[in-house]
Order: structure tokens, then C-alpha cells, then sequence
């Protein structure tokens, strides 16, 4: 407490000094006009970028809230100024298995098809694409990402941009379709012998039984059987 | 009366009003906060992508290279779409992408290390921002955490503890000795000072972002919890440990899930630790809250199988820890080394005066040296107060 007012005595001392000093100030600069205007221009320049500096992590930390918290009032009626300032680079999401974790495990599965020269069309058995993922997380400590993330994200992100049909309504539903069944293809390449023009996937969601001993009554039923369409495959045509 | 009492009340608000803003101008110009803090940043993340980078070694092609499921074309025209900057799409040559990996391994090593720390860390910046954007459908919230710090790290002064360019200032110092500063004119003097308050202006507030983003991340993270009803009837760590991409030893998980209390309790805990985090920075209840966090990461490091996730939080973590927890680290491993080695004395030892006594009897050398600690401790404790109070009155 005493510091504190011993502190505001001090200023108060420099206010009245500074009194004087200003009607002195015309002889002052008079004498070397160069250096206090210099000096002066230096600290009113300096001063204003402290006071940018700090209104700019003010803002920018304002904004940041905007952006990561709930849609209200106020981030609806500035979305574009905040958009205009978080996109791309300071885009963020930190629901991390929020409002609720999933409660399903997904199964991705594809299979192809070849039309060979004589005009027959030869379809491979389902195999699935999830079970390279799990296979390689299995009793490693530090995961890829090819694994965890590659295939995980591509169908959350197609999901996200298709909804609930198979038409590619957007630019971007267009270019996950695409993302999804190169990775499909990929994969298909590097377990078939064979060549193939088609990749067809389906995708079952089997959801995680609650916890307790009613669980092990019931089978795991699947939450979601979807069946996607055909999508032509040029790169592993040949 | 009443005009009096108006006046002293009003000139009172502008005292306070003058004091706070004098309080915050000397906080933002005075001295750059946290040094330790922002190098540990530094070493964290620099580290985290080298390992990520290595680990990803047999992966990279497939991930952001031109043999990727995310092809070049589609990378260009999502860069096209959303302004992303990223020099990996520059061309799709392999040769190409492989120098930037290279080149990438180095900036993150040299970054790591702290050489010409600035110029590194827009380097670094530019280099995890290229290859985030690459990839960016393949990234997670560890990633995601990594950029930004990586962004923010640019305005800090992070290199200036634990780096070479401090060991650099350190030798040179040493070697010019006492020898007077070149003397330029005042203005140019001026001109360096100005400088330096900008460098430490642009480093405290940089900070201050870090800090805010470190909270918001907690904070949004537990509040959108609070509103799962799987988090509410806390069987959601269950449903965790059964995501089959996130269960990398299937018996370790299946262990925990079957303690039905251990779960509920983990899960509540959760959700009340990422609430409360930017509640408790402000008081002493923040290094159990550290301590708790840093438990429940590892956790996830080891149970889910997403080591880089928990050590980018780990280390964002890390930045609430004030620099005497940093340069007590140094001086606890001395204290342990020298009580270890107590049977010899090392030579270095005897020529300092206070090392002597220190060394006379175990209970008394260590009696002395914890009252020294602790003094110090409360020394800084009662500025600390003093400092709120002249802030505050």
C-alpha cells in the first residue's frame, strides 16, 4: 500500500517539474534543433507501436475467443471480421472428444472392379481398409499419422462436406471424394496383383456397448451400413 | 463538502487510473518476462517436430509429398480456396520435396538448439506452416497447437536461455571483459534503446498470447465437455479406451476400462482440471493443477498412443511456469551432484569461498542451504505482494 502511494507522490513531483519545463522548451529546442526533435519523433513513434503492440494481442486474443467459443450473438453479428482475421492460419478446435466422445468404431471396406478387354467386369471380395490402421497402432507407442489420422479424417471430412447422400454438391465435397478414393485406391493397389478402373467403399459404424454386465448380452449392433456409389479410378487403370 | 469530496474522489480514480497504466506500461517495457519459459517452448517444439518428422521418415511421400492420396492438384486448388501459404506446393517435382524435408530436418535441429535464434524462428514458422497446410486433412489438435506456438514463438525472444546464441554472448562477453560499450552519439544510443524496448515489448506480448491461447484451449475444451452427457454420467473415458485407432495396447486398456470408478472419477476430473486451469494460474494452486495435467497427458501419451499430442501440451503447459522453477532446476542438480560427490571434493569447489562450510556436515549443509531457499523464496513473494498492493491502492 505504501509503495503505492509513494509511487503516485513521485509522479505527481514529475507532473509539476514538467510545468516549467514546457514554457522553457522554445529556448531549448532553439539551441540544437536536430537532436531533442529527433529524439522526440523517436519516442512518440515508439510509444505508439508499444500501444499497437499491445492493442494488436488484444484484439487478435479477442478474436481467438470469438472463434473457439460457442456461436453467440456477438460472433455472429462480426463473423466476417473474424473469419477475415483467424483464417487459415489461426484456425483452431479444441473440442477434443467434446460434447461426447464416439461411441463407434468405423469400418471402412472397399472393393474393385476391373473391366477386362472382352467387356466382362470382374469384382473382388470386400476387404477391409480400417484393419491396416489397426494392425499398425497395435503395441506401437508412437503411431503415424498415416494411420490414426489419414483414413479417420478423409471420411469425417467427406461426411462433413456430402452430408447424408453420395452427390457432390460442392468444390470441396468434389475434392474429398476425390482424397477418399485415392486413398482407397492406394490401398487396394498395394494389396491387389491385378489392375482395376473402379473402387466402390462401404462404410459400417458399430457402435462401442455401454459399460456394465448388460452389455455383454447384446451383440455389437451397426449404427451405420452405408454403401457408397462406384467412383472411377484412372491411376491404377493401366 | 460534497464538491470536495467529489474532487478528492475523482482525483483519487485518476491516481489509480495513472497507476495502473504506469503499472502496465513498466510491465510491457521493463524487462522481457518468462526468458526460460519461452526457451523451453523453443527446445519443446522444436524437438516435437524433429521427432515427428523422423518418425514420419518412411511416411513422408505418402503424407506431403507428390505421392500422396492428396495430390498436388488437390493441395493447389485447396491453397487457391483458403489463402494457405505452403512451399511444398511450389512445385511437385520429387527431387524438389525431398530437399524441403531435408532442409526442414535442419531448421527444426537449429531452432532446437537456438543458433541466430530470430531468423530460425521464422524459419520454423514457415516450415510447420508448410507442411500443416500440405497435410492438413491428415492433422490433429497436437498439430494444430504446434503451429500456432510456432507462430507466436516468432514475436518472443526464445533463444536467449539454454541456446547457443546465449552461450555465443556468454564467450563474448567474457572475452571483451569490462571493456566500455562503443560509444556512438546519443541519438544513436537512443535509436538502441528504443529498439530493445520494442524487442521486449513484441516478446511480452507475445507471451501474454501464448498464455491467453493456452487457456482458451483448456478452457473451451472443458466447457464443451460440461455439456456431453457422456462426461456428465462419466463413462466417456470408456467409450475412449475402446476407440480401436486410439488403443495401441489393447490390454492395458481393457484393464482400466473394467475399473468402472477409476473411469468416472478420471473423466470428472478431466472436465473440472480443463475448466478450472485459467482460474488457478493466478495463485498457488497452479503447480498441483500442472502437476495433475502433466499426469492425465501422459496418460493419454501412453494409453491413446498420441505422444506428439501430449508433449505439444505438455510443453504449452510448461509456459505458467515462473523462471525461478527454471534456474532451480540447474541448482538442484549442482546440490545433488555435489552432495553425491561429497567424499571429493571437486577442485573447482575449494577456490569458492562458500562452498567450503557447505560441505562440513550433511544436516548442516543442508539445514543452511534450505534456509537460504526459502528466504529467498519469501523475498520474492513479499514484492510480489507489494507490487499488487501499489497496483491495486
Amino acid at each position: 500500500m505504501s509503495s503505492g502511494i509513494d509511487s503516485a507522490d513521485v509522479q505527481e513531483v514529475q507532473h509539476s517539474e514538467s510545468g516549467p519545463v514546457v514554457q522553457e522548451r522554445p529556448d531549448a529546442t532553439a539551441a540544437p534543433p536536430k537532436l531533442p526533435r529527433g529524439s522526440r519523433a523517436l519516442k512518440c513513434g515508439l510509444c505508439a507501436t508499444v500501444v499497437l503492440c499491445l492493442m494488436a494481442s488484444l484484439v487478435h486474443v479477442l478474436l481467438v475467443f470469438l472463434h473457439v467459443a460457442p456461436a453467440n450473438t456477438v460472433s455472429r453479428r462480426y463473423s466476417p471480421l473474424i473469419n477475415s482475421w483467424v483464417y487459415p492460419f489461426f484456425e483452431q478446435n479444441w473440442r477434443l472428444f467434446a460434447p461426447d466422445p464416439e461411441s463407434v468404431n468405423r469400418q471402412i471396406l472397399a472393393r474393385t472392379a476391373h473391366t477386362s478387354s472382352d467387356g466382362s467386369v470382374q469384382v473382388s471380395p470386400w476387404f477391409d481398409l480400417t484393419a491396416v490402421d489397426r494392425s499398425a497402432v497395435a503395441h506401437d507407442p508412437f503411431p503415424s499419422h498415416t494411420a490414426q489420422n489419414m483414413l479417420r479424417r478423409a471420411w469425417a471430412g467427406y461426411v462433413d462436406s456430402h452430408g447424408g447422400d453420395d452427390n457432390a454438391r460442392t468444390e470441396r465435397a468434389l475434392m474429398m471424394q476425390k482424397y477418399l478414393s485415392n486413398i482407397a485406391a492406394d490401398r487396394a493397389a498395394a494389396r491387389e496383383n491385378g489392375p482395376f478402373d473402379f473402387i466402390q467403399l462401404r462404410v459400417v459404424a458399430l457402435s462401442i456397448p455401454a459399460p456394465g454386465p448388460a452389455a455383454g448380452n447384446r451383440p455389437p449392433t451397426p449404427a451405420e451400413n452405408r454403401l457408397l456409389p462406384w467412383w472411377k479410378v484412372t491411376r491404377y487403370g493401366k | 463538502m460534497e464538491n470536495e469530496a467529489q474532487r478528492s474522489a475523482a482525483t483519487g480514480v485518476d491516481r489509480w487510473l495513472a497507476d495502473r497504466i504506469t503499472g502496465v506500461w513498466n510491465l510491457l517495457t521493463g524487462r522481457p518476462v518468462s526468458l526460460y519459459a519461452a526457451s523451453v517452448l523453443r527446445i519443446g517444439y522444436g524437438l516435437l517436430y524433429l521427432i515427428f518428422l523422423l518418425r514420419e521418415f518412411s511416411h513422408r511421400d505418402e503424407i506431403w509429398g507428390p505421392g500422396s492420396a492428396w495430390t498436388p492438384a488437390l493441395a493447389h486448388q485447396l491453397s487457391e480456396q483458403t489463402g494457405w501459404f505452403s512451399v511444398l506446393i511450389l512445385s511437385d517435382s520429387r527431387a524438389y520435396f525431398e530437399l524441403c524435408y531435408a532442409l526442414a530436418l535442419v531448421t527444426a535441429a537449429l531452432f532446437t538448439l537456438g543458433w541466430r535464434t530470430r531468423v530460425l524462428s521464422v524459419l520454423f514458422a514457415v516450415m510447420v506452416t508448410s507442411f500443416h497446410g500440405r497435410a492438413i486433412f491428415m492433422t490433429d489438435g497436437g498439430d494444430n497447437l504446434v503451429l500456432l506456438m510456432s507462430l507466436y514463438l516468432v514475436l518472443t525472444a526464445c533463444g536467449r536461455r539454454w541456446s547457443l546464441d546465449a552461450r555465443r554472448n556468454r564467450l563474448k562477453a567474457a572475452r571483451t571483459g569490462s571493456a566500455p560499450e562503443r560509444v556512438g552519439s546519443s541519438f544513436a544510443r537512443q535509436l538502441r534503446d528504443a529498439r530493445t524496448t520494442l524487442v521486449t515489448v513484441v516478446h511480452n506480448c507475445g507471451m501474454f498470447v501464448i498464455a491467453a491461447q493456452v487457456c482458451f484451449l483448456y478452457g473451451s475444451a472443458g466447457l464443451y465437455k460440461v455439456q456431453g452427457a457422456f462426461w456428465g454420467g462419466g463413462t466417456a473415458l470408456h467409450y475412449v479406451l475402446n476407440l480401436e485407432l486410439f488403443r495401441p495396447w489393447p490390454a492395458l486398456s481393457a484393464f482400466v476400462d473394467e475399473h468402472t470408478l477409476v473411469v468416472a472419477v478420471a473423466g470428472y476430473l478431466t472436465v473440472l482440471l480443463q475448466v478450472a486451469f485459467p482460474f488457478v494460474l493466478f495463485g498457488r494452486l497452479k503447480y498441483p493443477v500442472l502437476a495433475m495435467l502433466m499426469g492425465m497427458h501422459i496418460g493419454i501419451a501412453v494409453l491413446m498412443g498420441l505422444p506428439l499430442f501430449s508433449g505439444a501440451m505438455i510443453v504449452a503447459d510448461a509456459v505458467f511456469l515462473p523462471d525461478r522453477c527454471y534456474t532451480f532446476l540447474p541448482r538442484l542438480r549442482r546440490r545433488v551432484v555435489q552432495r553425491t560427490g561429497s567424499g571429493r571434493p571437486a577442485p573447482g569447489a575449494a577456490a569458492r569461498p562458500g562452498a567450503v562450510p557447505a560441505q562440513g556436515g550433511p544436516g548442516g549443509a543442508y539445514g543452511s542451504k534450505d534456509r537460504v531457499v526459502l528466504t529467498a523464496g519469501r523475498q520474492s513473494r513479499s514484492r510480489n505482494r507489494a507490487s499488487g498492493g501499489s497496483s491495486g491502492g
